[in-house]
This record gives structure tokens, C-alpha cells and sequence, in this order.
């Protein structure tokens, strides 16, 4: 029964995290019409600018500089906004697939940066040596799990009101206005590229405050936790949660990492012993199908867009 | 009258031995044992290293499981992602209850879930092919908490060896192709240490990334540099399609390979007329019975023999992992079984050989007090206080069924060849 519960604190824990990543996004996509193909750059920084500032020293690359943890994972999500900054001054007057290349491309380019500078983070061998904050007052067991849970529940929680209020106020309208006519938008006297590079800065450090706190949670990133398979997760979760949703973000999360994990566990424990070795196969195929599905038969995701009417006309 | 006699005996013997075998399959199924396994079983080269794993499980439960009971391997998939990785390995040790986890197989899968579920949950992990220097790191600072175990000894082996093969053919220089990953790297960066301490010079040393369709531009590098020789620390899918340019470019034959080209797929793709002066190294089976007796095993099972990477690496580590359950026995916990690893790799115990009468002979020793040697697939396992192993070397050459040996180094001589370089 304890190993259950705590299982499934880890299993929300993880499931969290990427939730935050998918709000990140969704703002940026849902609810500004920005392709981000390069997610994982973003949440990449965070975790390596986390543990990088958090961590303790080691020989042959940066890092060791034990700040106090807030501050690092602060300085995760900086790394996270002043990359998208760049790129997105570079790159945002790209159009919906041509951002998607350019950003894939950012994010195939910051694997490789980190694979191979070692001077930089440790190349391919990743960085490590980070101490979980309050690991001497918790120990390392089922109360640091539950403890670490609640924390990053509430910064999901925050980052949710966060957006809605977002979504809702006037600056949200204008989000949605860009997104739907750009032009019909600059000529109401906004500027799109500036609002724009806003929003993709805004997604880009929520990205990076998940990214900080998946570095965290496993106290180790490497080059192989930013391969492009998680920006690929994290858009099959917003697309089946519901685009322009960010309840249907938060869900598609938890039930596409559910699945993927739940998958399985249950090829391993009911497919016959012959069938074990194939089940990994086998997993890649059910989950294609469930996302090939949702874009064919529920495009709008589970939970669609919600109309939202921010100013009602007075009856006359 | 003597003959009458021998029958009588022979089948007084078998009766016995029959009823030891009823004895052990009824004792057996009175409970069941879960380990955990996760493996990348979704990559190619993944799944015969499980296969070799459960082929481990499948002998042990033949001697009547471990510690009492059947031995049941559950068997999850990494997708070589780290998070899915992570939480099979958790699942494993909070929904079945596992106290022992094999895998994984890439470092940068194998270290967060040492980091994050198996230290912290007292789960004693061993992996058949994690090679980063990280880990030796840890553990050096204590955070592996003796938890920690791998049978991957090749990096530091492997280099050296690869080293003494210059030397002997007398190579002025080399150029490296390494895989630009974690055990890549490593290799590249020792290899060269080792050419260098050994007079041999480095002209170039080249990352390749895999899945690229082409690696002309890396091979051209490091043909532009004319070494005598080209050394490459990689794997079979990216090596035959490096080596094929590199042959077509007019690169030479004379190559030297890791042990991860030991696979008949490398030999059949680039083509047996290629590699007539190619040689490899590999750390090596001992001169003993429980090598041939894994070989024979292997090929009867799979009919095909055990080349390929981490294979003999991971049936060594599923033994080991079962015979120090059966030595730390019932209920144990994590760390026991951890603690227990040095009583049945221990260089003055009784040798056992790697298959089911060995097992059945370690069950013996260990239950009377003793402890064994487990002479293994790979070597006389023994690790460190950090969890690593060192082992003997075999320089082999393909042939035309697989490969033969060309000169084999006692664990003495390797010991004693490393030290020469430093």
C-alpha cells in the first residue's frame, strides 16, 4: 500500500513538472499561435542553468556555485528567458512551420552544444553533485517525495492562475487577436512583434521553470534528457489535452504521461513472457495510435478553446 | 555381479537426484522472488542484452531460484529516456516490491535513477554496461552508499589494450572515431592518454554523431591527417557506415577496434575482405570452464554465438546480482544483497562456473558458510569500493564464422600494463 502511494506521488510529481512545461507552451501555441518545435531548448536551460548554479563544484566544466535554491532555480528560468530572447528576436517574424524549423534547429543545436562543450556542462556525461534542498531536514525517502510534490503542486497551481488571469485580461485578447489576424491587430495600433516576442519570452521561462525543477527532482541532467522525443511529448500532450485550454494542458499532461506509463507497466506485468522483450515495441505503437486518433477524430483536443467574451456589448 | 552393482548405484543416484529435483521444484514454487530489470528493449541492440539477462534468470531457476524461491525478472523498457527510465525503475521498486534492479544501459539513464530511486529506496542496482567516469565519482564520495555495482570494465581496459596493439604492430600513428556519447568520449580521451604514453602519435580525433545518413565529412578529417592506423571506439550501426567511407576513400585496413564491433553484423555489412588487418580488443573470458560452458549455453539457446555488446557484461551481472540474493538469503534487504556481492566474488573463495550446476554448487558453499568465485562471461569478476571491475584481455581478429583469438592477457598482465603507462 505505501509502495502504491508512494509510486503515484512520484508518478504526479513527474506528471507535474511536465504540466508546467505544457502550460509554457500552450501559451505560446494555444493562445498565440507560435509553433515553439525547440521546447526542449528551453527546458534544457532551466534545468542546466539550475543545477549549474545550485550544484556543487566539479572538476572540468562550470558550476559549483551552491547558491541558495530559489535563486538558482530563478536563474535556471533566466538562462530559459534570455535564450528565447535571442532566438526569438531572430526568429519570430518566421511563420508557423518556418518557426517550427528554426526553433527544432535551436534545440538540436543546444543537444549538441551540451554534448559536446565539457568545459561548459560536463559534455556528454552530464552534470551532477547537486544537493536536493532541504535533503538534510527531509533525508531522502517517502517525506522528501511527498514534501517535494506539494512544492512543485503549488508552483503548478501558481503558474495556472498565473495564465488564466493572463488569458483573460486585455493582454490575453491580444494574445488571441495576433494569433487570429495579425494584421487586422497592427492595425488597431498594436505591435505584433513586440507582443509576440513577449509571449514566446513569458512560455519560454515557464518552460524553464519546469525544466528547473526536473533537474531537481532527478539532482542530474544530461544530454540525453534534451533530445527532441520530449518536445514531442509535450506537444502530444497539449494537442490531446486541448490547445488554447489551460485546464486541457494540465490534463493532456497527466493523462499522456499516465498512459505512457501505465502502458508499460502493463505490458510487463500481463504480456505473456515470450511478448516481454517486443513490449517496448509495442508501447511506441499504442501511443502513435492514440495521438494519430485525437488529430483525426478529436482534433480540438478533449478539452477545446473556450470561447471567452473578456468585454460583454451593453443592450441597448 | 559388478555390473548389477553400478546399475544399482547409478540408479540409487538418480532416484536421489530426482527427488532433490521434485524437492527444489516444490520448494521453489512456494514463493517467487521479483528482481527488476529496465533495459532499452526498444533498441536494436537493446533487447539480446535482455534476452542474455532473462537466459541468466531461466539457469538460475533451473538450480531452484534463489534465496528460496523462484526467481521472476520483470522486464521494463527505458526508450533510453531518462524519465521513462526513471519511473520504470521506481514503479519496479514501489509496485513489485524489487530489491534488486538491473540496468541501464546508457550512463545518462542508469545515473538519475541511481540518484533518485535506487539509493534513496535502498535498492542495490548493477548495470551490465553503464561506463562514465561519473559514476566512479560518486561513489568515490560515498553517494552510492555501496549500492552501486557495474560489469562493464571495458573503458579503461579496452583503452590500454588498444594501446598495446599500436604499439606491437608498430603503428607511428592513429587517427580515433569515437561515438560522441558519455562511454565516446571517455574512450577518446583515455585513448589517447594511452597512444601518447606509449609513443604512438594522435592525428586527429573525430565525434561521430549517430544517425547521420553520411560521415564523409568526419572520415575525410581524419584520412586528410594520413595516420598509419584508425582506431574506433564505436558502435555497429554507425561504425559500418563510417568504415565503409573511410575504405572507399582509400583509407587504410590496418584498424583497431573496441569491443563494441565485435558483432557479426559489423563483420557481415563492411565485408570480411575489409578487415583482414583489423584486429580488436575486448576484456576476456577466463581460461576456464565457466567461459566455454556460457559459450555453449549461448549458442544452444540462441544458436548463434554471443557476439554483440554487454551480452556476456549482462549475464554477469544477472548472476552476480542472484548469487549475492542467495548469499545474503531470505528477506534480505537491498543493502544486504549489496554487502553480499563481495562473498561470492571473492578471489579466495571456491570457483563457480557461470550455469546451472554452478549455481547449484554456490548454493552449497554459500548455505555451509563459505564463499565462492564466480567465474564469469567476462572474467574473474571482482569490483572495487567504487563498483567497478577490472578483468583480463583478449586482441581478437574476424573470421568467417565470428571472431578468433589472436593473444590473450592474464588479469596480471593488464594490471601490470596499465601501470606501465602511467
Amino acid at each position: 500500500m505505501i509502495g502504491t502511494i508512494s509510486y503515484l506521488v512520484f508518478f504526479a510529481t513527474t506528471a507535474s513538472i511536465l504540466a508546467i512545461a505544457v502550460l509554457g507552451l500552450n501559451l505560446q501555441w494555444g493562445n498565440t499561435g507560435l509553433f515553439n518545435g525547440g521546447v526542449v531548448a528551453f527546458f534544457g536551460a532551466g534545468a542546466y542553468g539550475t543545477l549549474i548554479l545550485g550544484g556543487t563544484p566539479q572538476d572540468g566544466h562550470l558550476g559549483g556555485y551552491g547558491l541558495f535554491y530559489p535563486l538558482a532555480l530563478l536563474g535556471g528560468m533566466i538562462a530559459a528567458g534570455l535564450m528565447a530572447w535571442v532566438v526569438g528576436l531572430l526568429t519570430l517574424r518566421l511563420r508557423h512551420d518556418y518557426l517550427a524549423i528554426a526553433t527544432f534547429g535551436v534545440a538540436v543545436a543546444f543537444e549538441n552544444l551540451m554534448r559536446n562543450a565539457e568545459w561548459l556542462a560536463g559534455g556528454a556525461k552530464g552534470v551532477r553533485g547537486f544537493e536536493r534542498p532541504l535533503r538534510d531536514a527531509l533525508g531522502d525517502g517517502f517525506l522528501y517525495n511527498i514534501a517535494f510534490f506539494f512544492t512543485v503542486l503549488i508552483i503548478l497551481i501558481a503558474v495556472y492562475l498565473f495564465l488564466e488571469r493572463l488569458v483573460a485580461s486585455p493582454f490575453g485578447r491580444l494574445l488571441r487577436a495576433i494569433r487570429e489576424d495579425e494584421e487586422a491587430a497592427a492595425s488597431l495600433g498594436k505591435t505584433p512583434s513586440r507582443i509576440r516576442l513577449t509571449a514566446f519570452i513569458t512560455g519560454s521561462v515557464i518552460l524553464g521553470l519546469a525544466g528547473g525543477l526536473y533537474g531537481t527532482f532527478y539532482a542530474f541532467v544530461s544530454p540525453q534528457d534534451v533530445l527532441p522525443t520530449l518536445t514531442f511529448q509535450i506537444w502530444a500532450m497539449l494537442i490531446v489535452g486541448g490547445a488554447g485550454n489551460n485546464r486541457g494542458a494540465v490534463f493532456g499532461a497527466f493523462l499522456i504521461w499516465g498512459a505512457w506509463t501505465a502502458s508499460g507497466w502493463a505490458l510487463s506485468r500481463f504480456a505473456p513472457i515470450e511478448a516481454q522483450l517486443y513490449t517496448g515495441s509495442m508501447q511506441f505503437v499504442l501511443i502513435g495510435v492514440v495521438i494519430v486518433g485525437m488529430l483525426m477524430w478529436r482534433p480540438q483536443g478533449l478539452l477545446p478553446e473556450r470561447l471567452v467574451v473578456s468585454q460583454r456589448g451593453s443592450k441597448e | 555381479m559388478n555390473m548389477t552393482l553400478q546399475r544399482h548405484l547409478v540408479r540409487g543416484i538418480g532416484a536421489v537426484f530426482g527427488l532433490m529435483v521434485i524437492a527444489g521444484a516444490a520448494h521453489a514454487q512456494e514463493c517467487t522472488t521479483k528482481i527488476g530489470t529496465v533495459l532499452p528493449t526498444s533498441v536494436d541492440w537493446g533487447r539480446p542484452i535482455a534476452e542474455t539477462a532473462q537466459f541468466a534468470v531461466d539457469q538460475v531457476n533451473a538450480a531452484g531460484g534463489a534465496a528460496g524461491c523462484t526467481i521472476e525478472m520483470v522486464l521494463r523498457d527505458t526508450q533510453v529516456d531518462p524519465k521513462v527510465g526513471v519511473d520504470a525503475a521506481k514503479a519496479l521498486v514501489d509496485l513489485e516490491g524489487v530489491k534488486v534492479l538491473l540496468g541501464a544501459v546508457s550512463s545518462g539513464v542508469s545515473m538519475p535513477i541511481l540518484t533518485s530511486v535506487t539509493v534513496p529506496g535502498g535498492v542495490m542496482q548493477m548495470s551490465c554496461c553503464s561506463s562514465s567516469t561519473a559514476f566512479t565519482n560518486l561513489a568515490e564520495e560515498g553517494k552510492t552508499e555501496g549500492l552501486w555495482f557495474r560489469t562493464f570494465a571495458t573503458t579503461a581496459v579496452q583503452s590500454a589494450m588498444g594501446a598495446k596493439v599500436a604499439q606491437d604492430k608498430g603503428y607511428g600513428s592513429v587517427a580515433i572515431l569515437y561515438k560522441n556519447d558519455d562511454w565516446g568520449q571517455d574512450m577518446a580521451r583515455l585513448i589517447a592518454a594511452d597512444f601518447e604514453a606509449v609513443g604512438v602519435a594522435v592525428t586527429a580525433s573525430v565525434a561521430i554523431n549517430d544517425g547521420q545518413p553520411s560521415y564523409r565529412a568526419e572520415v575525410t578529417e581524419a584520412l586528410g591527417t594520413q595516420p598509419d592506423a584508425l582506431y574506433l571506439a564505436l558502435y555497429p550501426a554507425e561504425g559500418t557506415a563510417a568504415v565503409r567511407e573511410w575504405i572507399s576513400l582509400g583509407g587504410t585496413q590496418k584498424m583497431i577496434l573496441a569491443n563494441s564491433l565485435k558483432s557479426d553484423e559489423f563483420r557481415e555489412n563492411v565485408g570480411l575482405q575489409y578487415l583482414g588487418e583489423t584486429v580488436g580488443t575486448d576484456t576476456a573470458s577466463p581460461r576456464s570452464e565457466s567461459a566455454d560452458a556460457f559459450r555453449t549455453a549461448y549458442v544452444e539457446r540462441f544458436e548463434s554465438e554471443p557476439n554483440g555488446p554487454g551480452l556476456g557484461n549482462s549475464y554477469d551481472a544477472t548472476m552476480i546480482a542472484l548469487l549475492a540474493m542467495e548469499a545474503a538469503g531470505k528477506d534480505a534487504t537491498g543493502a544486504d544483497i549489496a554487502a553480499a556481492v563481495s562473498k561470492v566474488t571473492d578471489p579466495n573463495g571456491t570457483a563457480v562456473t557461470a550455469d546451472t550446476a554452478g549455481f547449484t554448487k554456490a548454493k552449497d558453499i554459500l548455505a555451509g558458510g563459505g564463499t565462492v568465485m564466480y567465474q564469469g562471461a567476462t572474467g574473474n569478476v571482482r569490483f572495487d569500493a567504487n563498483g567497478d571491475v577490472s578483468a583480463p584481455a583478449v586482441i581478437w581478429a574476424f573470421t568467417e564464422s565470428g571472431t578468433e583469438e589472436v593473444e590473450y592477457l592474464s588479469l596480471e598482465d593488464v594490471d601490470s600494463f596499465i601501470a606501465s603507462l602511467n
